[in-house]
Protein backbone atom coordinates (compact mmCIF):
# COMPACT_ATOMS: atom_id res chain seq x y z
CA UNK A 1 0.00 0.00 0.00
CA UNK A 2 0.85 3.66 0.03
CA UNK A 3 2.94 3.54 3.11
CA UNK A 4 5.22 0.86 1.81
CA UNK A 5 5.67 2.69 -1.47
CA UNK A 6 6.59 5.89 0.27
CA UNK A 7 9.52 4.26 1.91
CA UNK A 8 10.88 3.45 -1.52
CA UNK A 9 10.83 7.02 -2.71
CA UNK A 10 14.39 7.92 -1.94
CA UNK A 11 16.44 5.00 -0.73
CA UNK A 12 19.59 6.37 0.83
CA UNK A 13 19.29 9.68 -0.95
CA UNK A 14 20.33 11.56 2.16
CA UNK A 15 23.65 10.52 3.56
CA UNK A 16 23.59 9.82 7.27
CA UNK A 17 26.75 11.80 7.95
CA UNK A 18 25.20 14.92 6.41
CA UNK A 19 22.52 15.41 8.98
CA UNK A 20 24.15 13.94 12.04
CA UNK A 21 26.53 15.89 14.23
CA UNK A 22 30.11 14.72 14.04
CA UNK A 23 31.21 12.03 16.45
CA UNK A 24 27.64 10.92 16.96
CA UNK A 25 27.43 9.10 13.65
CA UNK A 26 28.11 5.56 14.79
CA UNK A 27 25.68 5.77 17.64
CA UNK A 28 22.97 7.14 15.39
CA UNK A 29 23.33 4.35 12.94
CA UNK A 30 22.70 1.78 15.65
CA UNK A 31 19.75 3.39 17.44
CA UNK A 32 17.01 2.39 14.98
CA UNK A 33 18.04 -1.24 15.19
CA UNK A 34 18.16 -1.04 18.96
CA UNK A 35 14.64 0.39 18.99
CA UNK A 36 13.41 -2.16 16.48
CA UNK A 37 14.74 -5.04 18.56
CA UNK A 38 11.69 -5.77 20.72
CA UNK A 39 8.96 -5.46 18.06
CA UNK A 40 11.15 -7.35 15.60
CA UNK A 41 11.57 -10.21 18.08
CA UNK A 42 7.83 -10.28 18.76
CA UNK A 43 6.96 -10.41 15.06
CA UNK A 44 9.66 -13.01 14.44
CA UNK A 45 8.42 -15.35 17.18
CA UNK A 46 4.68 -14.88 16.74
CA UNK A 47 4.36 -14.16 13.02
CA UNK A 48 7.30 -15.35 10.93
CA UNK A 49 8.09 -18.54 12.83
CA UNK A 50 4.42 -19.65 13.13
CA UNK A 51 3.99 -19.10 9.38
CA UNK A 52 7.03 -21.32 8.75
CA UNK A 53 5.80 -23.91 11.26
CA UNK A 54 2.43 -23.92 9.50
CA UNK A 55 4.21 -24.66 6.21
CA UNK A 56 6.38 -27.38 7.77
CA UNK A 57 3.47 -29.04 9.55
CA UNK A 58 1.53 -29.21 6.29
CA UNK A 59 3.98 -31.99 5.35
CA UNK A 60 3.39 -33.85 8.62
CA UNK A 61 0.90 -36.55 9.51
CA UNK A 62 -1.77 -36.52 12.15
CA UNK A 63 -3.34 -38.91 14.57
CA UNK A 64 -6.27 -37.59 16.62
CA UNK A 65 -5.12 -34.04 17.42
CA UNK A 66 -1.41 -34.96 17.67
CA UNK A 67 0.96 -34.16 14.86
CA UNK A 68 3.56 -36.66 13.75
CA UNK A 69 6.64 -35.21 12.01
CA UNK A 70 7.03 -36.57 8.51
CA UNK A 71 7.89 -35.42 5.01
CA UNK A 72 4.94 -36.31 2.90
CA UNK A 73 2.73 -34.54 0.40
CA UNK A 74 -0.18 -36.76 1.45
CA UNK A 75 -2.15 -33.80 2.86
CA UNK A 76 -1.88 -31.82 -0.36
CA UNK A 77 -2.81 -34.91 -2.37
CA UNK A 78 -5.77 -35.56 -0.11
CA UNK A 79 -7.07 -32.01 -0.26
CA UNK A 80 -6.63 -31.71 -4.02
CA UNK A 81 -8.09 -35.18 -4.58
CA UNK A 82 -11.39 -34.46 -2.84
CA UNK A 83 -14.22 -32.90 -4.84
CA UNK A 84 -15.56 -31.30 -1.64
CA UNK A 85 -12.43 -29.18 -1.47
CA UNK A 86 -13.01 -27.77 -4.96
CA UNK A 87 -16.65 -27.09 -4.10
CA UNK A 88 -15.57 -25.15 -1.01
CA UNK A 89 -12.96 -23.27 -3.02
CA UNK A 90 -15.58 -22.33 -5.60
CA UNK A 91 -17.93 -20.98 -2.90
CA UNK A 92 -15.06 -19.06 -1.27
CA UNK A 93 -14.00 -17.52 -4.57
CA UNK A 94 -17.57 -16.46 -5.35
CA UNK A 95 -17.97 -14.91 -1.90
CA UNK A 96 -14.65 -13.13 -2.31
CA UNK A 97 -15.28 -11.94 -5.87
CA UNK A 98 -18.79 -10.58 -5.39
CA UNK A 99 -17.98 -9.00 -2.04
CA UNK A 100 -14.85 -7.31 -3.39
CA UNK A 101 -16.54 -6.15 -6.59
CA UNK A 102 -19.67 -4.79 -4.90
CA UNK A 103 -17.79 -3.14 -2.03
CA UNK A 104 -15.34 -1.41 -4.35
CA UNK A 105 -17.96 -0.33 -6.89
CA UNK A 106 -20.42 0.91 -4.25
CA UNK A 107 -17.74 2.79 -2.31
CA UNK A 108 -16.32 4.50 -5.41
CA UNK A 109 -19.03 7.21 -5.81
CA UNK A 110 -18.92 7.92 -2.08
CA UNK A 111 -15.13 8.21 -2.18
CA UNK A 112 -15.51 10.58 -5.14
CA UNK A 113 -18.02 12.66 -3.17
CA UNK A 114 -15.73 12.81 -0.13
CA UNK A 115 -12.60 13.59 -2.14
CA UNK A 116 -13.98 16.28 -4.49
CA UNK A 117 -17.45 17.45 -3.49
CA UNK A 118 -17.36 18.07 0.23
CA UNK A 119 -14.81 19.70 2.46
CA UNK A 120 -15.87 18.02 5.68
CA UNK A 121 -14.62 14.67 6.85
CA UNK A 122 -17.81 13.82 8.76
CA UNK A 123 -18.98 11.15 6.35
CA UNK A 124 -15.60 9.43 6.32
CA UNK A 125 -15.48 9.46 10.13
CA UNK A 126 -19.01 8.10 10.40
CA UNK A 127 -18.18 5.30 7.98
CA UNK A 128 -15.04 4.48 9.96
CA UNK A 129 -16.98 4.35 13.22
CA UNK A 130 -19.26 1.77 11.65
CA UNK A 131 -16.16 -0.17 10.57
CA UNK A 132 -15.12 -0.43 14.19
CA UNK A 133 -18.56 -1.41 15.36
CA UNK A 134 -18.34 -5.09 15.93
CA UNK A 135 -18.13 -7.44 12.97
CA UNK A 136 -20.08 -10.06 14.86
CA UNK A 137 -22.90 -7.69 15.79
CA UNK A 138 -23.33 -6.85 12.13
CA UNK A 139 -23.45 -10.52 11.15
CA UNK A 140 -26.08 -10.97 13.83
CA UNK A 141 -27.99 -7.92 12.56
CA UNK A 142 -28.27 -9.44 9.10
CA UNK A 143 -29.36 -12.73 10.58
CA UNK A 144 -32.04 -10.80 12.42
CA UNK A 145 -33.15 -9.07 9.23
CA UNK A 146 -33.02 -11.99 6.80
CA UNK A 147 -33.68 -15.02 9.05
CA UNK A 148 -36.76 -17.19 8.72
CA UNK A 149 -38.07 -15.69 11.97
CA UNK A 150 -36.36 -12.41 11.12
CA UNK A 151 -37.63 -8.92 10.60
CA UNK A 152 -38.59 -9.19 6.93
CA UNK A 153 -40.34 -12.54 7.19
CA UNK A 154 -42.17 -12.01 10.47
CA UNK A 155 -43.30 -8.52 9.50
CA UNK A 156 -44.61 -9.73 6.17
CA UNK A 157 -46.39 -12.60 7.93
CA UNK A 158 -47.90 -10.28 10.50
CA UNK A 159 -49.26 -8.06 7.78
CA UNK A 160 -50.76 -11.16 6.20
CA UNK A 161 -48.85 -10.75 2.95
CA UNK A 162 -47.34 -14.23 3.20
CA UNK A 163 -48.28 -17.36 5.14
CA UNK A 164 -44.92 -19.09 5.42
CA UNK A 165 -41.45 -17.54 5.65
CA UNK A 166 -39.83 -16.85 2.29
CA UNK A 167 -36.93 -19.25 2.33
CA UNK A 168 -34.90 -17.81 -0.52
CA UNK A 169 -33.95 -14.65 1.33
CA UNK A 170 -32.40 -16.49 4.25
CA UNK A 171 -29.30 -18.58 4.51
CA UNK A 172 -27.79 -18.56 1.07
CA UNK A 173 -24.99 -17.02 -0.94
CA UNK A 174 -26.88 -13.75 -1.30
CA UNK A 175 -27.21 -13.37 2.47
CA UNK A 176 -23.49 -14.06 2.93
CA UNK A 177 -22.43 -11.57 0.25
CA UNK A 178 -24.73 -8.76 1.45
CA UNK A 179 -23.42 -9.20 5.00
CA UNK A 180 -19.78 -9.28 3.92
CA UNK A 181 -20.33 -6.21 1.72
CA UNK A 182 -21.83 -4.41 4.69
CA UNK A 183 -18.79 -5.34 6.78
CA UNK A 184 -16.17 -4.43 4.14
CA UNK A 185 -17.65 -1.17 2.76
CA UNK A 186 -15.99 1.23 5.25
CA UNK A 187 -12.61 -0.38 4.67
CA UNK A 188 -12.82 -0.08 0.87
CA UNK A 189 -14.04 3.50 1.29
CA UNK A 190 -10.99 4.42 3.37
CA UNK A 191 -8.59 2.93 0.80
CA UNK A 192 -10.36 4.56 -2.16
CA UNK A 193 -10.49 7.99 -0.51
CA UNK A 194 -6.77 7.86 0.22
CA UNK A 195 -6.21 6.85 -3.41
CA UNK A 196 -8.34 9.69 -4.80
CA UNK A 197 -6.58 12.25 -2.61
CA UNK A 198 -3.50 11.62 -4.79
CA UNK A 199 -5.46 12.57 -7.91
CA UNK A 200 -5.46 16.36 -7.64
CA UNK A 201 -8.55 18.22 -8.75
CA UNK A 202 -6.34 20.16 -11.21
CA UNK A 203 -5.92 17.03 -13.31
CA UNK A 204 -9.68 16.59 -13.56
CA UNK A 205 -10.10 20.25 -14.49
CA UNK A 206 -7.36 19.93 -17.10
CA UNK A 207 -9.15 16.92 -18.52
CA UNK A 208 -12.43 18.84 -18.69
CA UNK A 209 -10.73 21.88 -20.28
CA UNK A 210 -9.38 19.64 -23.00
CA UNK A 211 -12.89 18.48 -23.75
CA UNK A 212 -12.86 15.18 -21.88
CA UNK A 213 -16.24 13.92 -20.69
CA UNK A 214 -16.84 12.47 -17.26
CA UNK A 215 -16.32 8.99 -18.67
CA UNK A 216 -12.99 9.98 -20.21
CA UNK A 217 -11.87 11.51 -16.88
CA UNK A 218 -12.72 8.26 -15.12
CA UNK A 219 -11.17 6.00 -17.75
CA UNK A 220 -8.05 8.03 -18.57
CA UNK A 221 -7.29 9.97 -15.39
CA UNK A 222 -8.90 8.72 -12.19
CA UNK A 223 -8.63 4.95 -12.55
CA UNK A 224 -5.08 4.83 -13.96
CA UNK A 225 -3.83 7.24 -11.30
CA UNK A 226 -5.64 5.63 -8.39
CA UNK A 227 -5.26 2.06 -9.61
CA UNK A 228 -3.03 1.04 -6.72
CA UNK A 229 -5.64 1.83 -4.11
CA UNK A 230 -8.36 0.25 -6.27
CA UNK A 231 -6.32 -2.95 -6.51
CA UNK A 232 -5.57 -3.00 -2.78
CA UNK A 233 -9.20 -2.29 -1.93
CA UNK A 234 -10.33 -5.15 -4.16
CA UNK A 235 -7.66 -7.61 -3.04
CA UNK A 236 -7.96 -6.97 0.70
CA UNK A 237 -11.70 -7.38 0.54
CA UNK A 238 -11.37 -10.45 -1.65
CA UNK A 239 -8.95 -12.18 0.72
CA UNK A 240 -10.82 -11.28 3.90
CA UNK A 241 -14.20 -12.31 2.46
CA UNK A 242 -12.97 -15.50 0.78
CA UNK A 243 -11.17 -16.73 3.88
CA UNK A 244 -14.06 -15.89 6.23
CA UNK A 245 -15.42 -18.82 8.15
CA UNK A 246 -17.96 -17.23 10.50
CA UNK A 247 -20.33 -15.32 8.22
CA UNK A 248 -20.88 -18.28 5.84
CA UNK A 249 -21.45 -20.53 8.81
CA UNK A 250 -24.06 -18.25 10.36
CA UNK A 251 -25.79 -17.16 7.16
CA UNK A 252 -24.73 -19.46 4.36
CA UNK A 253 -27.13 -22.37 4.82
CA UNK A 254 -26.28 -24.95 2.18
CA UNK A 255 -23.45 -22.77 0.84
CA UNK A 256 -21.76 -22.54 4.23
CA UNK A 257 -18.83 -24.86 3.59
CA UNK A 258 -16.16 -22.44 2.44
CA UNK A 259 -12.50 -23.36 2.40
CA UNK A 260 -12.05 -21.13 5.45
CA UNK A 261 -14.63 -23.13 7.40
CA UNK A 262 -13.10 -26.39 6.14
CA UNK A 263 -9.70 -25.26 7.49
CA UNK A 264 -11.18 -24.00 10.78
CA UNK A 265 -12.94 -27.33 11.28
CA UNK A 266 -9.69 -29.26 10.82
CA UNK A 267 -8.34 -27.32 13.76
CA UNK A 268 -11.38 -27.20 16.00
CA UNK A 269 -13.39 -30.38 15.52
CA UNK A 270 -11.73 -32.86 13.17
CA UNK A 271 -8.29 -32.49 14.71
CA UNK A 272 -6.26 -33.05 11.54
CA UNK A 273 -4.01 -30.01 11.80
CA UNK A 274 -1.53 -30.94 9.04
CA UNK A 275 -4.40 -31.32 6.55
CA UNK A 276 -5.76 -27.93 7.62
CA UNK A 277 -2.31 -26.39 7.22
CA UNK A 278 -1.99 -27.82 3.70
CA UNK A 279 -5.41 -26.42 2.77
CA UNK A 280 -4.40 -23.01 4.16
CA UNK A 281 -1.32 -22.91 1.94
CA UNK A 282 -3.30 -23.99 -1.11
CA UNK A 283 -5.76 -21.18 -0.38
CA UNK A 284 -2.88 -18.72 0.00
CA UNK A 285 -1.52 -19.82 -3.38
CA UNK A 286 -4.96 -19.31 -4.95
CA UNK A 287 -5.07 -15.79 -3.48
CA UNK A 288 -1.73 -15.01 -5.09
CA UNK A 289 -2.96 -16.33 -8.42
CA UNK A 290 -6.07 -14.13 -8.18
CA UNK A 291 -3.84 -11.14 -7.42
CA UNK A 292 -1.66 -11.89 -10.45
CA UNK A 293 -4.72 -12.35 -12.65
CA UNK A 294 -6.18 -9.03 -11.48
CA UNK A 295 -2.96 -7.14 -12.26
CA UNK A 296 -2.73 -8.82 -15.65
CA UNK A 297 -6.34 -7.92 -16.39
CA UNK A 298 -5.88 -4.25 -15.49
CA UNK A 299 -2.70 -4.05 -17.63
CA UNK A 300 -4.43 -5.65 -20.60
CA UNK A 301 -7.37 -3.26 -20.55
CA UNK A 302 -4.85 -0.46 -20.06
CA UNK A 303 -6.13 0.72 -16.69
CA UNK A 304 -2.92 0.14 -14.78
CA UNK A 305 -0.02 2.00 -16.30
CA UNK A 306 3.45 0.59 -15.83
CA UNK A 307 4.85 4.01 -15.04
CA UNK A 308 3.73 6.45 -12.37
CA UNK A 309 2.27 9.80 -13.25
CA UNK A 310 2.79 11.42 -9.89
CA UNK A 311 5.36 11.34 -7.12
CA UNK B 1 -26.34 12.72 -7.43
CA UNK B 2 -23.28 11.42 -5.65
CA UNK B 3 -24.56 13.21 -2.54
CA UNK B 4 -27.85 11.32 -2.64
CA UNK B 5 -25.99 8.06 -3.21
CA UNK B 6 -23.75 8.85 -0.24
CA UNK B 7 -26.78 9.29 2.00
CA UNK B 8 -28.17 5.92 0.92
CA UNK B 9 -24.76 4.38 1.50
CA UNK B 10 -24.66 5.70 5.06
CA UNK B 11 -28.22 4.53 5.62
CA UNK B 12 -27.23 1.05 4.48
CA UNK B 13 -24.26 1.11 6.88
CA UNK B 14 -26.24 2.20 9.89
CA UNK B 15 -29.75 0.76 9.45
CA UNK B 16 -28.89 -2.81 10.52
CA UNK B 17 -27.02 -1.52 13.55
CA UNK B 18 -29.93 0.78 14.42
CA UNK B 19 -32.30 -2.16 14.17
CA UNK B 20 -30.32 -4.13 16.75
CA UNK B 21 -30.32 -1.16 19.11
CA UNK B 22 -34.08 -0.80 18.60
CA UNK B 23 -34.86 -4.47 19.32
CA UNK B 24 -32.63 -4.50 22.39
CA UNK B 25 -35.25 -2.23 24.00
CA UNK B 26 -38.23 -4.22 22.71
CA UNK B 27 -40.55 -5.40 25.45
CA UNK B 28 -41.58 -8.52 23.53
CA UNK B 29 -39.22 -11.24 22.33
CA UNK B 30 -40.56 -11.03 18.79
CA UNK B 31 -38.31 -9.52 16.15
CA UNK B 32 -41.03 -7.98 14.06
CA UNK B 33 -42.54 -4.58 13.44
CA UNK B 34 -44.68 -2.88 14.70
CA UNK B 35 -42.83 -2.10 17.87
CA UNK B 36 -44.79 -3.16 20.93
CA UNK B 37 -43.20 -1.26 23.79
CA UNK B 38 -39.98 -0.25 25.48
CA UNK B 39 -38.35 -2.22 28.27
CA UNK B 40 -34.95 -2.89 29.75
CA UNK B 41 -35.66 -6.57 30.48
CA UNK B 42 -33.01 -7.91 28.08
CA UNK B 43 -30.35 -5.73 29.66
CA UNK B 44 -31.41 -6.99 33.07
CA UNK B 45 -31.26 -10.57 31.82
CA UNK B 46 -27.81 -10.17 30.34
CA UNK B 47 -26.32 -8.43 33.37
CA UNK B 48 -27.67 -11.17 35.61
CA UNK B 49 -25.90 -13.77 33.50
CA UNK B 50 -22.71 -15.07 35.08
CA UNK B 51 -21.29 -16.01 31.65
CA UNK B 52 -21.76 -12.48 30.43
CA UNK B 53 -20.00 -10.87 33.36
CA UNK B 54 -17.09 -13.33 33.20
CA UNK B 55 -16.60 -12.86 29.48
CA UNK B 56 -16.88 -9.08 29.77
CA UNK B 57 -14.22 -9.18 32.48
CA UNK B 58 -11.96 -11.41 30.34
CA UNK B 59 -12.41 -9.13 27.35
CA UNK B 60 -11.46 -6.07 29.36
CA UNK B 61 -8.36 -7.78 30.81
CA UNK B 62 -7.20 -8.92 27.36
CA UNK B 63 -7.95 -5.54 25.78
CA UNK B 64 -6.02 -3.72 28.50
CA UNK B 65 -3.05 -6.09 28.35
CA UNK B 66 -2.82 -6.13 24.56
CA UNK B 67 -3.17 -2.33 24.45
CA UNK B 68 -0.21 -1.97 26.82
CA UNK B 69 1.98 -4.45 24.92
CA UNK B 70 0.94 -3.06 21.52
CA UNK B 71 1.62 0.51 22.61
CA UNK B 72 5.13 -0.31 23.81
CA UNK B 73 6.06 -2.44 20.80
CA UNK B 74 4.28 -0.19 18.32
CA UNK B 75 5.92 2.98 19.62
CA UNK B 76 9.33 1.33 19.41
CA UNK B 77 8.56 0.26 15.83
CA UNK B 78 7.41 3.73 14.84
CA UNK B 79 10.44 5.39 16.46
CA UNK B 80 12.72 2.95 14.67
CA UNK B 81 11.01 3.51 11.31
CA UNK B 82 11.43 7.29 11.67
CA UNK B 83 15.17 6.77 11.88
CA UNK B 84 15.61 3.98 9.33
CA UNK B 85 16.51 4.42 5.71
CA UNK B 86 16.52 2.48 2.49
CA UNK B 87 16.05 -1.26 2.38
CA UNK B 88 16.11 -1.81 6.15
CA UNK B 89 13.19 0.60 6.47
CA UNK B 90 11.07 -0.96 3.75
CA UNK B 91 11.74 -4.48 5.05
CA UNK B 92 10.86 -3.57 8.62
CA UNK B 93 7.80 -1.58 7.50
CA UNK B 94 6.64 -4.59 5.50
CA UNK B 95 7.09 -6.92 8.49
CA UNK B 96 5.08 -4.55 10.66
CA UNK B 97 2.33 -4.33 8.08
CA UNK B 98 2.14 -7.96 6.91
CA UNK B 99 -0.15 -9.38 9.63
CA UNK B 100 -3.01 -7.10 8.46
CA UNK B 101 -2.84 -8.65 5.01
CA UNK B 102 -3.36 -12.12 6.47
CA UNK B 103 -6.88 -13.26 7.28
CA UNK B 104 -7.42 -13.85 11.02
CA UNK B 105 -7.96 -17.53 10.28
CA UNK B 106 -4.35 -17.94 9.09
CA UNK B 107 -2.89 -16.06 12.06
CA UNK B 108 -5.00 -18.13 14.44
CA UNK B 109 -4.04 -21.56 13.10
CA UNK B 110 -0.36 -20.61 12.76
CA UNK B 111 -0.28 -19.42 16.39
CA UNK B 112 -2.06 -22.51 17.69
CA UNK B 113 0.56 -24.73 16.04
CA UNK B 114 3.35 -22.70 17.66
CA UNK B 115 1.68 -22.82 21.08
CA UNK B 116 1.16 -26.56 20.94
CA UNK B 117 4.73 -27.24 19.75
CA UNK B 118 6.26 -25.19 22.58
CA UNK B 119 3.70 -26.57 25.04
CA UNK B 120 2.32 -23.19 26.00
CA UNK B 121 -1.10 -23.82 27.58
CA UNK B 122 -3.85 -21.74 26.01
CA UNK B 123 -5.13 -19.03 28.32
CA UNK B 124 -5.75 -15.30 28.47
CA UNK B 125 -2.00 -14.91 27.83
CA UNK B 126 -2.18 -16.65 24.46
CA UNK B 127 -5.28 -14.61 23.59
CA UNK B 128 -3.35 -11.44 24.43
CA UNK B 129 -0.50 -12.54 22.16
CA UNK B 130 -2.97 -13.18 19.34
CA UNK B 131 -4.64 -9.83 19.80
CA UNK B 132 -1.32 -7.99 19.95
CA UNK B 133 -0.30 -9.57 16.64
CA UNK B 134 -3.56 -8.30 15.16
CA UNK B 135 -3.49 -4.79 16.66
CA UNK B 136 0.23 -4.01 16.26
CA UNK B 137 0.03 -3.33 12.48
CA UNK B 138 -2.97 -1.03 12.96
CA UNK B 139 -1.15 0.82 15.71
CA UNK B 140 2.04 1.27 13.67
CA UNK B 141 0.15 2.37 10.54
CA UNK B 142 -1.96 4.94 12.37
CA UNK B 143 0.98 6.36 14.34
CA UNK B 144 3.48 6.35 11.46
CA UNK B 145 1.59 8.64 9.11
CA UNK B 146 1.59 11.35 11.79
CA UNK B 147 5.11 10.68 13.03
CA UNK B 148 6.52 11.22 9.54
CA UNK B 149 6.21 14.95 10.29
CA UNK B 150 8.16 14.78 13.54
CA UNK B 151 11.39 16.71 13.24
CA UNK B 152 14.25 14.58 14.53
CA UNK B 153 16.42 17.66 14.98
CA UNK B 154 14.49 18.54 18.17
CA UNK B 155 15.81 15.35 19.67
CA UNK B 156 19.30 16.00 18.37
CA UNK B 157 19.24 19.46 19.93
CA UNK B 158 18.40 17.94 23.31
CA UNK B 159 21.22 15.42 22.86
CA UNK B 160 23.69 18.17 21.93
CA UNK B 161 22.71 20.03 25.09
CA UNK B 162 23.74 16.97 27.09
CA UNK B 163 20.52 15.01 27.60
CA UNK B 164 20.78 11.23 27.71
CA UNK B 165 18.81 9.38 24.97
CA UNK B 166 16.13 8.42 27.49
CA UNK B 167 15.89 11.92 28.88
CA UNK B 168 15.67 13.40 25.39
CA UNK B 169 12.85 10.97 24.59
CA UNK B 170 11.03 11.69 27.84
CA UNK B 171 11.31 15.49 27.74
CA UNK B 172 11.19 16.20 24.01
CA UNK B 173 9.87 13.39 21.85
CA UNK B 174 7.15 11.97 24.09
CA UNK B 175 5.30 15.25 24.75
CA UNK B 176 5.12 15.83 21.00
CA UNK B 177 4.09 12.34 19.88
CA UNK B 178 2.16 11.51 23.09
CA UNK B 179 -1.38 12.38 21.95
CA UNK B 180 -0.96 10.44 18.70
CA UNK B 181 0.18 7.42 20.66
CA UNK B 182 -2.66 7.78 23.15
CA UNK B 183 -5.19 7.91 20.31
CA UNK B 184 -3.75 4.80 18.70
CA UNK B 185 -3.64 2.98 22.04
CA UNK B 186 -7.35 3.63 22.58
CA UNK B 187 -8.01 2.34 19.07
CA UNK B 188 -6.16 -0.83 20.04
CA UNK B 189 -8.54 -1.40 22.94
CA UNK B 190 -11.51 -1.16 20.57
CA UNK B 191 -9.93 -3.58 18.07
CA UNK B 192 -9.12 -6.09 20.80
CA UNK B 193 -12.63 -5.97 22.28
CA UNK B 194 -14.02 -6.94 18.86
CA UNK B 195 -11.51 -9.59 17.83
CA UNK B 196 -12.70 -13.16 17.58
CA UNK B 197 -11.39 -14.72 14.33
CA UNK B 198 -8.02 -15.38 16.00
CA UNK B 199 -9.42 -15.78 19.53
CA UNK B 200 -11.46 -18.81 18.50
CA UNK B 201 -8.20 -20.73 17.98
CA UNK B 202 -5.94 -19.40 20.71
CA UNK B 203 -8.39 -19.60 23.59
CA UNK B 204 -8.38 -22.46 26.06
CA UNK B 205 -11.45 -22.54 28.27
CA UNK B 206 -11.77 -18.76 28.60
CA UNK B 207 -14.60 -16.92 26.92
CA UNK B 208 -14.39 -13.37 25.67
CA UNK B 209 -17.41 -11.19 24.92
CA UNK B 210 -17.41 -11.82 21.13
CA UNK B 211 -17.00 -15.57 21.74
CA UNK B 212 -20.00 -15.50 24.09
CA UNK B 213 -22.10 -13.63 21.53
CA UNK B 214 -20.98 -16.08 18.82
CA UNK B 215 -22.08 -19.04 20.92
CA UNK B 216 -25.38 -17.31 21.77
CA UNK B 217 -26.06 -16.72 18.08
CA UNK B 218 -25.31 -20.37 17.32
CA UNK B 219 -27.50 -21.68 20.10
CA UNK B 220 -30.83 -19.99 19.61
CA UNK B 221 -32.67 -16.80 18.93
CA UNK B 222 -32.40 -15.24 22.34
CA UNK B 223 -33.38 -11.55 22.43
CA UNK B 224 -30.78 -10.84 25.11
CA UNK B 225 -28.16 -11.18 22.30
CA UNK B 226 -29.45 -7.79 21.17
CA UNK B 227 -28.67 -6.28 24.55
CA UNK B 228 -25.23 -7.93 24.69
CA UNK B 229 -24.52 -6.66 21.16
CA UNK B 230 -25.55 -3.12 22.03
CA UNK B 231 -23.31 -3.15 25.10
CA UNK B 232 -20.40 -4.25 22.92
CA UNK B 233 -21.25 -1.65 20.27
CA UNK B 234 -21.54 1.03 22.92
CA UNK B 235 -18.12 0.15 24.31
CA UNK B 236 -16.32 0.20 20.95
CA UNK B 237 -18.07 3.30 19.62
CA UNK B 238 -17.54 5.07 22.95
CA UNK B 239 -13.85 4.18 22.83
CA UNK B 240 -13.53 5.44 19.23
CA UNK B 241 -15.23 8.65 20.33
CA UNK B 242 -12.68 9.12 23.11
CA UNK B 243 -9.84 8.46 20.63
CA UNK B 244 -11.29 11.05 18.27
CA UNK B 245 -11.60 13.53 21.13
CA UNK B 246 -7.96 13.01 22.15
CA UNK B 247 -6.88 13.69 18.56
CA UNK B 248 -9.05 16.83 18.23
CA UNK B 249 -7.89 18.20 21.56
CA UNK B 250 -4.33 17.79 20.38
CA UNK B 251 -5.05 19.66 17.16
CA UNK B 252 -6.76 22.45 19.07
CA UNK B 253 -3.86 22.76 21.46
CA UNK B 254 -1.42 23.05 18.57
CA UNK B 255 -3.61 25.74 17.02
CA UNK B 256 -3.73 27.64 20.30
CA UNK B 257 0.03 27.45 20.63
CA UNK B 258 0.47 28.69 17.08
CA UNK B 259 -1.84 31.62 17.68
CA UNK B 260 0.00 32.45 20.90
CA UNK B 261 3.31 32.84 19.12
Amino acid sequence: MNVINKSNVAPGSKDVSDSAPKGNTDKKRFTPFLLAGAPFTFLLIFFVIPAILLLISSFWLSKSFTMIPAATIANYARALGASGFYDSLWISMQNGFWTALLSTVLSAPVAYYIAYKTRSNTILYLALVSWFSSYLVRVYAWRTILGSTGVINSTLMQWGLIDTPIEWIVFNKFAVVITLVHIMLPFTLLLLVSGLRDVKKDYLEACADLGGSGYVALRKVIIPMAHKSIVSSFMFTFVLAAADYVTPQLLGGRDAMTTGLLIANQFRTVGNWPLGAAMAYILLLVFMMVYGALLLFLRTVNLAPGKRYHD
Amino acid sequence: MTRLFTYFYMLFLYAPIGLIVLFSFHSSPSLSLPFEGVSLRWYEAIFNSYDFRTSLYNSLIVAGASAVVTTILGTLSALALMRMKGRAKSTFAFLNFAPIAMPGLFLGIALVILFSLINLPRSLVTITIGHTLFTLPFFVESVRSRLEYFDLSFEEAARDLGASPIKAFWLVTLPIIGPTIAGAAILTVALSLDEFLITVFVTGTDTTLPLLILSMIRRAVDPSINAASVIMLGMTIGIIGVAGLVMTMRRRRIELERNGE
